[in-house]
């Protein structure tokens, strides 16, 4: 094997600042019933207790089942939903607790990617005013400032500036995707929620749109915490990777390490349910199939969350709630079976 | 060796704002009794078009099977008509889809849609139709069979819907099951649930499987037989095991390498296959894969190649150039460290 000049060692460097610090994070949506008098009967606990950092120019992937929390710990990492406890602590600023002025400056350093480009752009605004708006809002550029950013930004995504005046349904998802991503760029954001951002396109424009991503990373040291059902493109694109479970981080380490010695018996099913593209290897492997469904989150399991499908579900399992501990450096799971347990 | 479907040089067009689409065009393929066929390509590819031709269902009046000939078993089902065609779709022919929430009606219960089914195609009492149905559910692994025969759609996950769903399409005893992306709006976990169902079933039913998916992955794991399918046209068609290994394409050797693999550490950047899918209004006569191919030249911007027998026993490309493609440096195996 030839070492190349692997951007990936010199991003597993550990002395790098940390950008994103989330302790004890907690979202609860409450559950009502009744119309007139709602009254709250219990707490669907979306986010339950989930602590994690992201350095500098990283990027962390988040993966899960659908439901297990992914886009509430996006949101409320950018208070686009107020959290109910926990920090937020945003490149050395306590992020929950700042407001007016300050708040503003300091949203203005984060932005967020969707899953759907149809539906986050407007369709009635072209391309130039989709993408500048973040700054007429944020204010003091003249017209042709304006004007040059904009064909700055969509160059940096690869588009042509020609394509200033069309409209988002004159475009591909793929390039609605990019149209996307300019726009979030406008006013250079140093860390990007990415919910889902390659989901919708087809297989071979969402590697355009990855590399696409990890150069701009380079380019501009972004921080991203990258979420996605696509556990292949996880591993590909992520520094570090949290598996999430009803809203509980089951096990977080890096990329590699995550998929060489998973830990956690969730991660291990997850990796095992994931097809690979090589028929020789899919013949040959065996399979942890999960029995069952993910329990609802309003009403989840006593003790381990995971306990009603795991395989080495022990007594204490569902008794007991196991603690997330360190396994190793970077390395982290909640299980009572994790190697490291006392 | 017997083909339990044959279909040729099948083509379905639809008048659409933009112009004349081919949505399927000279597609000729057949499937033996007993085997999975995997039907991959992009979004717009003609994959649902063409398995809704087989069942008639292309929406009509826009719509249109413009040529062709689709021999099941004895006949030609696009002379059949009316409630000859009704007699092979459901019951011998049955189709699965990826969404089940849209394919089952929210007001009635799982078992009431079940027994429907049964009862429109056999002649069966009410009571024979609600064991059956429970016997299905069983089947399929729906636990507490019976009393999930009560339950509404909405009272069921995704997974279990699914299931539900394959339940239904079993009903009758088909010969052949259609799915188009059954698994596509699932959990990977889920996912692989339905997966090892789908398997089950067809060893014990000895079930002849037509699985669609854009996963390269779940194809790999699933199907003998593949069928790459780019703007409308079969580009390359043959075992599973020997196309992945040697791609003759050069779109299907594209997306092969454009996919990151779980199962290995990834070195570098993705191979992505650049440019973007045709507008199928607007196609010209040439490859509709040239403007993104790295062995496209003026002969392919010109001319379509036909479909072509390859160096393998019932493997088929169209490409002018697979021979460059096959021996050359975009094998899918080497192209990670
Ligand atoms: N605004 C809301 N009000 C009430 N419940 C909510 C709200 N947003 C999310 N939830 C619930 O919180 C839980 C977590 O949802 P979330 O959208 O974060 O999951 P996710 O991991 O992003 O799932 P997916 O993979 O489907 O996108 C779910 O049970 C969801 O129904
Ligand atoms: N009802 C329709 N009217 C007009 N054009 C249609 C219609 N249905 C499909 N088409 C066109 O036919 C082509 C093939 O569509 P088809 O649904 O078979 O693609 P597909 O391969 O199944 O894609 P996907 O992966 O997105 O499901 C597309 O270009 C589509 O726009
Ligand atoms: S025919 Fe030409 S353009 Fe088409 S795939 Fe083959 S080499 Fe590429
Ligand atoms: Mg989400
Ligand atoms: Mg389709």
């Amino acid at each position: 094997m030839l070492l190349q000049a692997k951007p990936a060692l010199v991003k597993a460097m550990p002395e790098r600042p940390v950008m994103v610090e989330v302790r004890r994070l907690k979202k609860y949506f409450p559950i009502r019933r009744g119309i007139v008098f709602a009254r709250k009967i219990g707490d669907i606990k979306a986010v339950d207790d989930v602590t994690f950092e992201i350095h500098k120019g990283e990027t962390l992937g988040l993966v899960g089942e659908s439901g297990s929390g992914k886009t509430t710990v996006g949101r409320a990492l950018l208070r686009l939903l107020e959290s109910d406890a926990g920090e937020i602590i945003l490149d050395g600023e306590d992020f929950r607790r700042l407001k007016g002025k300050q708040l503003r400056r300091a949203r203005r350093r984060t932005q967020m990617i969707f899953q759907d480009p149809y539906a986050s752009l407007n369709p009635r605004i072209p391309v130039h005013g989709i993408i500048s708006e973040p700054l007429e809002v944020a204010g003091g550029h003249s017209r042709k400032e304006l004007r040059a950013r904009v064909d700055e930004l969509l160059d940096m995504v690869g588009l042509d500036s020609s394509i200033r005046n069309r409209y988002p349904h004159e475009f591909s998802g793929g390039q609605r995707q990019r149209v996307g991503i300019a726009r979030a760029l406008a006013l250079n954001p140093e860390f990007i929620v990415c919910d889902e951002a390659i989901a919708s396109l087809d297989v071979s424009i969402q590697a355009q749109i990855v590399n696409l991503l990890e150069d701009l990373q380079h380019r501009f040291n972004i921080t991203y915490l990258f979420i996605a059902h696509d556990l292949s493109m996880v591993r590909h694109i992520s520094d570090h990777i949290a598996v999430m479970y009803l809203g509980k981080i089951m096990e977080l380490a890096g990329r590699d390490e995550i998929f060489d010695d998973p830990q956690h018996p969730y991660t291990q099913a997850l990796i095992s349910a994931v097809p690979v593209p090589d028929p020789e290897v899919e013949e040959s492997r065996e399979r942890i199939v999960l029995e069952g469904d993910i329990p609802s989150p309003a009403n989840p399991p006593p003790g381990c969350v995971f306990s009603t499908r795991c395989r080495m579900a022990m007594e204490i399992c569902s008794q007991k709630a196991p603690d997330y501990r360190k396994i190793e450096i970077g390395h982290y799971a909640a299980c009572h079976h994790a190697a490291g347990a006392a | 060796m017997a083909a339990l479907l044959d279909i040729r040089d099948l083509t379905v067009r639809f008048a659409t704002e933009d112009g004349r689409v081919d949505a399927v065009t000279g597609v000729s393929y057949s499937m033996e009794e007993g085997e999975i066929l995997g039907v991959v390509g992009e979004s717009g590819s003609g994959k649902s078009v063409h398995a809704l031709a087989i069942m008639q269902l292309v929406p009509a009046p826009h719509g249109r099977i413009e040529t062709g000939e689709i021999w099941f078993r004895e006949s030609d089902l696009l002379t059949l008509k009316g409630a000859n065609m009704r007699r092979v779709r459901g019951k011998q022919i049955a189709m699965i889809f990826q969404d089940p929430i849209s394919s089952l009606n929210p007001v009635y219960t799982a078992g009431f849609q079940i027994r429907e089914t049964l009862r429109r195609h056999l002649d069966i009492s009410q009571r024979a139709a609600t064991s059956r149905a429970a016997e299905l559910l069983d089947l399929v692994g729906i636990p507490d069979a019976r009393q999930r025969l009560r339950s509404y759609p909405h009272e069921l996950s995704g997974g279990m819907r699914q299931r539900v769903m394959i339940a239904m399409a079993l009903a009758c005893d088909p010969k052949l099951i259609i799915a188009d992306e059954p698994t596509t709006a699932l959990d990977v976990t889920i996912q692989a649930q339905i997966i090892e169902l789908i398997k089950r079933l067809q060893v014990e039913l000895d079930l002849t499987v037509m699985w669609i998916s854009h996963d390269l992955g779940i194809i790999a794991g699933l199907a003998d037989r593949v069928n790459v399918m780019y703007a409308g046209y079969i580009v390359e068609r043959g075992l599973v095991k020997d196309i992945y290994a040697r791609p003759r394409h050069p779109y299907t050797a594209g997306l092969l390498e454009s996919v990151p693999r779980l199962d290995r550490k990834t070195a570098g950047k993705l191979k992505p296959i650049p440019g973007r899918p045709p507008n199928l209004a607007r196609l010209g006569t040439g490859c509709p894969f040239a403007p993104r191919c790295r062995h496209g030249d003026d002969r392919c911007r010109a001319e379509m190649p036909d479909a072509e027998a390859s160096d393998q026993d019932g493997h088929m490309v169209r490409c002018w150039h697979w021979r460059h493609v096959a021996s050359g440096e975009t094998g899918a195996g080497e192209s990670h460290a």
